[in-house]
């Protein structure tokens, strides 16, 4: 039987529809929205995104009963089951019992109130969609009793701002919107999105505890970008979309180019999405070469994406956006089982080096998935190391520590990548015996212009040594960052000058050469 | 009289964005908070000058949540940092009261009232640890607003 279902990102932007779905929104794309806008019309209880089961109410005879399921990686889906009447256990008040405020469906009916007044007296109007930062991480260390309080203060701190006329909603969790009515020109919502996010960024005190998260603002004018409800509220979210990516903390004005943007980012990711099914993906094995031995003592693996039209798309670009989306982990576990597949047919035993992305712990499954691939593939234990940045220690601490001990009691490496980029890795560094230091490498970069990345580089290499780990300088180019790194005690390297990343075949020929050289050597 | 196991100070600085006179505006603020601070029990100190406020409020903690709230939500003042917020035994301060802290004359000579209605006493402030690192910012902040 067909389902009506409905899948959404962390930020709550719809990405997939089944076709009962886009049925229940006629007219409009679903895909791409986000839930905020597509729940527009409906009432909608004010915790619907949150696992369990809602009632959402459109006409006095529309209901549908709202199943959701909310996934560790921030993402949630529902499945919503026409029921024809209401009698699901929430029936949304017209007002959020904490906040006081309206909710969506009232916000509605008021903006299009504002909406029509506005265009009698030819004034314009202002949407400014807002998102806390932050809130997640109050709620989840000092419990829902004080992130409700801030709430409650955050509400009365909209309402401080409002002038006659206009309207302040709580949208869901930490969203909220603000209509401000009577706009003469656009420095006056310029002065309003300023005014909302330096007083919501202001420092509460709650309950003997001082509070800080700063508000995203996205603000979407009338009549310069839109006339209607719904394209202001999805224009103002899409610029509210910016503002966090931008870096949160500020506002964004509604640019036509963000519709074309996002359109860009949509693209990407649904090939991204086919990218593994469709083979696209390859690795890369960049030798990591040991200075004692003199010899490769192994490869990292690079993941490389080639796009059937645009050619080949930087990790940079495409990485970020597969942890967004939760995809980096069945991709990370290709790069894992490939990249071991790969190594068991090496003429000798080197290592091979897999980068894992924080989103990978948050699965808790990576120790299993791990010993499957050793165990599927064969490789010995020892010969694979893990590379983690300090980004995987910052949340869930505890649940990343027991997976890495779970991956090293089997003998598998771990090791620290991109040293000095991140705050707090001296505290890891007591906290998990790593194999392995990686020194960043603007660090070696730096070598020879100054005396600071020669004392860091230094510093990093002793304290591998006292801590018995060893130190892999990166982004080693000239034969002068070579002589240095080694001079300040570094114990391997990685770079274009001793190998730029290969093909699986070449890094298989350079092995047997270095089989070549061993028996010379003996 | 709320109850002193609950005895917080909170210490905050922020920069004075008063529009027009200055004189206005500290008089507004000064009749305003005798009015609200006396009967909540909220003692301390407000400095201020052309540049910045200072200010130390002492009392029960929920009632110097709700007061500072509505400080915060004043825009006569922005960037403001809380520099503490702690458990007190004591309090340092008997009453609530308002002074000028700067180096202008002109100012110096107009607030001098104020400092007298509502008996602002520079030797506290001298005595206070906290005071005299919040009079040391005032002080600073007074020359970035001339």
């Amino acid at each position: 039987m067909p389902v009506t279902a409905l899948g959404f990102d962390r930020l709550a932007i719809c990405r997939f529809a089944t076709d009962r779905a886009r049925a229940l929104f006629p007219g409009r794309e679903p895909v791409g929205l986000s839930a905020t806008i597509l729940f527009a019309d409906w009432t909608t209880p004010p915790a619907f995104d949150r696992n369990g089961i809602a009632t959402l109410r459109r006409r006095a005879d529309q209901f549908l009963r709202c199943d959701t399921t909310r996934h560790p990686d921030g993402t949630w889906d529902c499945v919503l089951t026409d029921t024809g009447q209401d009698n699901g256990p929430i029936v949304a008040p017209p007002v959020d019992d904490l906040t006081g405020l309206i909710l969506r469906g009232a916000l509605r009916d008021k903006l299009a109130g504002v909406l029509a007044d506005a265009r009698a007296r030819q004034t314009g109007v202002a949407v400014h969609a807002i998102d806390l930062d932050r809130f997640k991480q109050i709620n989840d260390t000092l419990g829902h009793a004080v992130g409700d309080l801030l709430l409650v203060k955050v509400a009365e701190r909209l309402r401080s701002t409002l002038e006659p006329g206009d309207h302040a909603a709580r949208l869901g969790g930490d969203e909220f919107l603000v209509v401000q009515a009577g706009v003469s020109d656009r420095a006056e919502a310029e002065a309003r999105a300023a005014r909302l996010t330096d007083l919501i960024g202001r420092t509460y005190v709650v309950q003997g505890h001082m509070l800080n998260v700063g508000a995203s603002v996205g603000v979407a004018l009338c009549p310069d970008d839109a006339t209607d409800a719904v394209s202001l509220l999805r224009h103002a979210d899409l610029a509210l979309y910016r503002a966090k990516a931008d870096g949160r903390g500020i506002a964004r004005f509604f640019e036509p180019g963000m519709n074309a943007r996002m359109q860009a980012r949509q693209q990407l990711e649904a090939d991204l999405r086919l990218a593994l099914a469709r083979r696209q993906f390859s690795l890369a094995f960049q030798p990591q070469y040991c200075l004692d031995a003199g010899s490769v003592s192994g490869f990292e693996a690079l993941l490389r994406w080639t796009h059937p039209e645009r050619g080949p798309i930087s990790p940079a670009d495409f990485i970020p956006l597969a942890e967004e989306i939760g995809l980096i982990v069945g991709i990370g576990e290709w790069v894992l089982r490939t990249a071991c597949r790969e190594a068991v047919g090496w003429p000798i035993p080197a290592s091979i080096a897999v980068n894992v992305s924080p989103v990978q712990f948050k699965t808790g499954k990576l120790a299993e998935t791990v010993f499957s691939v050793l165990a599927q593939t064969g490789l010995a234990p020892g010969r694979l190391e893990l590379e983690i940045t300090e980004g995987a220690l910052l949340d869930e601490t505890n649940l990343v520590l027991k997976t890495l001990h779970a991956v090293r009691d089997i003998g598998v490496r771990v090791s620290m990548d991109d040293f000095g980029t991140g705050y707090s890795s001296l505290s890891y560094l007591r906290r998990f015996p790593f194999d392995k230091i990686k020194i960043d490498q603007s660090f070696v970069r730096g070598l020879g212009d100054g005396r600071d990345c020669e004392a860091i580089v230094r510093a990093v290499a002793s304290l591998g040594a006292s801590l018995g780990m060893r130190t892999t300088a990166e982004g080693v180019e000239t034969p002068e960052q070579l002589a240095r790194v080694r001079a300040e005690g570094c114990t391997e390297v990685q770079g274009y000058l001793t190998g730029r990343p290969l093909t699986a075949a070449d890094a298989t020929t350079l092995l047997l050469a270095e089989t070549g050289k061993a028996k010379t050597h003996a | 009289m709320p109850d002193d196991d609950h005895l917080h100070r909170l210490v905050y600085y922020s920069r004075n964005r008063i529009d027009g006179p200055l004189n206005e505006a500290v008089r507004t603020i000064l009749a305003a908070s005798r009015r609200n601070n006396a009967p909540l029990a909220v003692t301390g100190a407000l400095m201020f000058n052309a540049g910045c406020f200072a200010q130390v409020l002492e009392g029960d903690r929920a009632v110097l949540e709700s007061t500072f709230e509505r400080i915060q939500q004043d825009p006569r003042h922005g960037d403001v940092s809380v520099l503490a917020f702690e458990p007190i035994a004591a309090r340092s301060f008997g009453q609530w009261s308002m002074g000028f802290v700067g180096a202008r004359p002109d100012h110096a000579a107009a607030f001098a009232d104020v400092a007298t209605a509502s008996g602002f006493d520079p030797a506290v402030a001298s005595g206070d640890e906290v005071l005299r690192a919040l009079h040391g910012l005032a002080l600073e902040d007074e020359d970035a607003s001339a």
